[in-house]
């Protein structure tokens, strides 16, 4: 029951490198140091043993109660950036619910604005440039899925909203190029009556496209669609001559 | 509220002039057990800091030394200031800290419950407040429960072991339980006592015969029960109708009477409804949907639902909203009130037609994005209807991957562009499934099984060992292992495989599934034994005509016998025989969820066929090659009768037949009817197991001859009226309660078969479902006609079911 006895217990724990242990300890004792000089330490052992043991959403947690409760501590910037870090680690996946990584985004950027010359800021921003481009490659793939399954006018929706709002982003050369063969195929299998003002569209696009990325990997692939659009817009005139 | 004047200093703090200072020192004062240097740390404040008296920065010490929950009261002086330098003095007020507490007077499971809700953290200090909160959160506890007369006692006792801390007792005396003995009305005179009672839908009066109503008294549910008695008056056309007053009293130490004095009103009716802004549609069309006539008694409710949204049927805003137009509003007004008739005019605002722009999806914690997302019926580039949203909830409850009760449905318009984003918010539930079971198996003895069902499968992460959370998930795959065995007699294994999505582009379900089975005869002395070896493979589609909840499979099985020494059947005892047969499917499937469906039907028609082999070649027999056509239809429908009550109609039928008239039908995919349906460990593969509540296992067949009882019928229907009502909607454990009446026969031959001669029983039963052990299923059922040949038969019995249940 002694505080002290198990405060050094949980010390010794820590240095060994038993972080379950010195977890466990540390959070019998803490609620009975507050306001002791060593509560200040113990509570950065104790979000770092989560940490250590991968508890990221705990970790997180931990770090931010303890900057808040010490924000002029030695320690406040790396527990500032261990918390952006634990939430960096916690995201998930592209394919799933992207709620954290922007919660980590948000952080790591509260991160560079505290602390602009911090020893840890190529390493955040580092992080900042990871998530971003998942959250890209997350609404890129949505984008594609309409194309996969078909939808194509949907996927020229979707291709659009991504290139309006991720415009630099590194899929936009392709989604660039897909909006084309999307759009063709749109067109395509649309009613005659709309035909013409669809491979019009598949023009435009491809114009867009070969104005931003002269030297696209994706250029001899586009010039295909754009030559069989072009096919396509003869015939039309061909076969109804009064409308163009 | 910040800086106090020290009585001995003369240097005044100007409240209306904030001074730059530099921080000079801090001291603590009236500490005993609390250390300055940490508590300087708490602060925020360090010496040498440019502070501004009165500011910001004394304001968040105080607030951050509160914060730590240790203090009793906090006060700061100015000690002195020196040129620029300020020097700081926080008086402080240690209170005792909260070792530990306990309760007594009350049993454990309700400690338990009061100890999640009370606020009490170890190490923070006790003051009143605390204090006070803790008696209001168990007194509210304990009103919920209607103990209106709770005493709660509070004792606060130094604790011997840790300095400046005390331990709370927590006594409290119940009392006792407080519940209504009358209900009682003035000023109604449309409606009886009685009537009114009954819209009060958790304030009820005290019964000896009312079982199962609760008479508690609840604040909260009796202001709801009153606005319930308005809605009521309200649908009634009594719209002025008021409460004038209500009065709840004691009439002995446990019985309270409720005295509610309403103030009716005239009870009105429509007169003229004129239509004003539409011009997609003509009033006259409006008018027919919207279903009221001059003349019928005046019901906000019923109007609010005609126009804005009815579940069970069409309403005003389905014609716009599953068209495009969002922003279509309707605003009844009531133009003129005349006596008891109420003109109303439809103020309509048809606004644009909306575009999908933006389909997202949150939640998914575990399921891939395009899992969900395949699923969704509003695309990006449509029209907007709301329709497609309510559709797109149920495909994605019927998934079965996310709790159906929570799926949230959230449009966000943008007006200036004139299109909509969607926003789906789903919430994942466990729903993987372990079975692990022992039980008895009739003739062979014990049987354990080992099972596991994963529904949300990933194949494309299985060599990917960071997306093992603890398995590799999220891409709607199922895959299901079951092992069932009893040592050396009987051993079965099965294995299947579905991805739903085949090729990823086309909702193609493909199905691969193999099984094996072993038994021994275990009172034979010679090595006596039937192997079934068997695979399959089928594929799934869903078809967009007649409908596109339509869907058609097709499932090519093929299973083979092997006998030694083993009597199967008759004249068979050594051998092989083969069985193939193409299964075809059509169903059409529409219910809106798959744990407890509300409405929505389920119909689906097989056709299970072999070649016939007997029309080319002269069969020699009957086994070697497994020769029959079956045909089963089932049809389930679901109907919301009020609230969470659903009634489910169902009817079943199967029928074996031959090809040649010069065969006669074998022993393969019999039918046998009777008990649970769960088929007796499934022994045999090529038999089909129904349910039939109140019967002994498989004992119903319309024959006493022995022979054909113990080999099953050829021809089976069954019919079954079951009520459900949903008594916990938790997705961890939904649980449901029935009742059920049904009726069945199963037949030995055409010559007897006759749909109208039934053996029908009836009885109650609960479902429970969990998500990681599936449904569960407790039945009593009790029989109304006696089987031939066994008139002694027990009339009443238990069942028990495990998984959803076909038929």
């Amino acid at each position: 029951n002694d505080v002290d006895k198990k405060y050094k217990a949980a010390l010794e724990y820590y240095e060994k490198g038993d972080y379950y242990r010195a977890n466990q300890l540390l959070e019998q004792v803490m609620p009975l140091m507050t306001g002791r000089e060593e509560a200040e330490q113990a509570r950065f052992y104790y979000a770092n043993t989560h940490y250590q043991q991968r508890e990221y959403m705990l970790s997180a947690f931990q770090f931010r109660t303890f900057y808040e409760t010490y924000p002029r501590s030695e320690k406040a910037e790396e527990a500032m950036f261990l918390q952006a870090k634990s939430l960096y680690n916690d995201s998930p996946d592209f394919e799933q619910d992207q709620t954290s990584t922007i919660t980590a985004m948000e952080s790591i950027q509260e991160f560079l604005v505290r602390y602009p010359n911090s020893e840890y800021a190529a390493e955040a921003n580092t992080m900042f440039e990871t998530l971003s481009a998942k959250l890209d490659q997350k609404a890129f793939e949505s984008a594609r899925l309409y194309y996969k399954l078909h939808y194509y006018k949907s996927a020229v929706v979707a291709f659009t909203n991504f290139l309006r709002e991720n415009p630099s982003s590194p899929y936009s050369e392709q989604a660039s190029y897909l909006r084309i063969d999307a759009q063709y195929r749109f067109a395509l299998e649309s009613v005659p009556d709309k035909q013409q003002e669809r491979f019009m569209e598949a023009v435009d696009f491809y114009q867009s496209f070969i104005d931003q990325y002269p030297d696209s990997r994706f250029l001899r692939s586009a010039e295909q669609v754009y030559s069989s659009t072009q096919s396509e817009l003869e015939k039309l005139k061909k076969n109804n001559p009064s409308n163009s | 509220s910040q800086v106090l004047k020290n009585p001995q200093q003369n240097n005044t703090v100007d409240y209306a002039q904030p001074k730059q200072y530099r921080l000079g020192g801090i001291e603590f004062t009236g500490i005993k057990f609390l250390d300055p240097a940490s508590l300087t740390a708490v602060t925020g404040l360090k010496v040498g800091d440019e502070i501004t008296v009165p500011g910001e920065d004394i304001s968040r010490a105080i607030q951050k030394l509160w914060d730590q929950g240790i203090l009793g009261d906090v006060d700061v002086y100015v000690t002195r200031v020196e040129g620029n330098q300020i020097f700081l003095n926080f008086d402080l007020k240690e209170r005792p800290r909260l070792s530990r507490f306990e309760f007594s007077g009350i049993n454990k499971t309700q400690q338990d419950a009061l100890r999640e809700k009370i606020n009490l953290i170890r190490g923070k200090v006790v003051t009143d407040a605390v204090l006070s909160s803790t008696r209001n959160v168990i007194r509210k506890y304990y009103a919920e429960k209607s103990y209106l007369n709770a005493k709660i006692n509070i004792v606060q006792k130094p604790d011997s072991l840790l300095p400046n801390s005390v331990v709370l007792n927590i006594n409290i005396d119940k009392g006792d339980k407080v519940k209504i003995a009358e209900i009682a009305f003035e000023g109604n005179e449309a409606f009886t006592d009685k009537k009114l009672r009954r819209q009060l839908k958790k304030t009820k009066e005290k019964r000896y015969y009312k079982i199962f109503t609760s008479s508690k008294f609840q604040r909260s549910e009796y202001e709801n029960d009153k606005q319930l008695l308005l809605d009521f008056y309200s649908t009634e056309g009594y719209r002025d109708a008021v409460i004038v007053s209500d009065t709840v009293y004691n009439i002995s130490e446990d019985r309270l009477a409720v005295r509610i004095t309403v103030d009716e009103g005239d009870r009105y009716y429509y007169r003229n409804i004129s239509w004003n802004g539409n011009y997609l549609y003509d009033d006259a069309y409006l008018t027919r949907v919207l279903g009221i006539e001059k003349g019928d008694v005046y019901n906000k409710q019923e109007l609010d639902k005609r126009l804005n949204y009815n579940p069970a049927g069409v309403d005003v805003s389905a014609l716009y909203q599953n068209d495009g137009y969002l922003f279509f509003n309707i605003d009844p007004v009531e133009v003129k009130v005349e006596g008891d008739s109420i003109d109303i005019e439809m103020r309509v605002s048809e606004g644009p037609q909306a575009t999908i722009s933006k389909v997202n999806v949150t939640g998914n914690t575990k399921t891939s994005d395009h899992v969900v997302l395949r699923e969704i019926r509003t695309l990006p580039g449509q029209k907007y209807s709301r329709e497609d949203l309510i559709r797109s909830r149920n495909e994605l409850a019927n998934l079965g991957y996310f709790d159906p009760e929570t799926i949230g449905l959230n449009p966000i318009p943008n007006p200036a562009e004139g299109t909509v984003d969607i926003n789906y918010t789903v919430s994942e539930r466990p729903n993987d499934q372990i079975s692990l079971s022992g039980g008895w198996g009739g003739p062979i003895g014990a049987v354990g099984t080992v099972g596991l069902t994963l529904n949300n499968f990933s194949t494309r992460k299985l060599f990917n060992l960071s997306e093992w959370r603890p398995l590799p998930s999220g891409d709607g795959q199922r895959l299901a292992l079951n092992v069932q065995a009893n040592g050396k007699f009987y051993q079965s294994y099965s294995l299947s495989f579905t991805e739903p999505w085949l090729g990823g582009r086309k909702p193609n379900a493909l199905t691969v599934s193999l099984f094996k089975t072993i038994r021994r005869d275990s009172r034979s002395e010679i090595d006596s034994r039937l192997n079934v070896d068997g695979a399959s493979v089928s594929l799934g589609r869903r078809l967009q005509w007649p409908d596109n909840f339509f869907q058609l499979s097709h499932s090519l099985g093929y299973n083979r016998y092997t006998l030694k020494n083993f009597r199967l059947f008759g004249d068979f005892d050594n051998g092989s025989s083969n069985s193939i047969s193409l299964n075809n499917t059509l169903a059409r499937v529409s219910i809106d969820n798959p744990t407890f469906p509300r409405r929505g039907s389920q119909i689906s028609l097989s056709v299970n066929l072999t070649p016939p082999y007997s029309l080319f070649t002269e069969k020699r027999n009957n086994y070697e090659y497994v020769e029959f056509n079956k045909w089963m239809f089932d049809a389930s429908w679901f109907m919301n009768l009020a609230g969470n009550l659903v009634l489910n109609t169902r009817a079943h039928f199967g029928f074996l037949g031959k090809y040649s008239s010069k065969t006669s039908i074998g022993p393969f995919e019999r039918f046998r009817l009777g008990g649970s349906g769960l088929g007796g460990q499934n022994i045999f593969v090529g038999t089909d197991y129904i349910g039939l509540r109140g019967y002994d296992d498989e004992s119903v067949i319309d024959t006493a001859d022995p022979t054909l009882a113990s080999t099953g019928g050829i021809a089976y229907n069954k019919f079954v009226l079951e009520a459900r009502q949903l008594i916990s909607p938790n997705p961890g454990a939904t649980i449901y309660g029935l009742a059920f009446l049904e009726a069945g026969n199963n037949f030995g031959s055409y010559d007897r078969y006759n749909p109208f001669r039934l053996y029908r029983s009836g009885g109650v039963g609960v479902r429970i479902f969990m998500a990681a052990f599936g449904l569960l299923g407790f039945d009593y059922g009790w029989r109304f006609d006696d089987l031939p040949g066994q008139p002694n038969a027990k009339r009443g019995q238990f069942h028990f079911m495990i998984g959803q249940q076909l038929r």
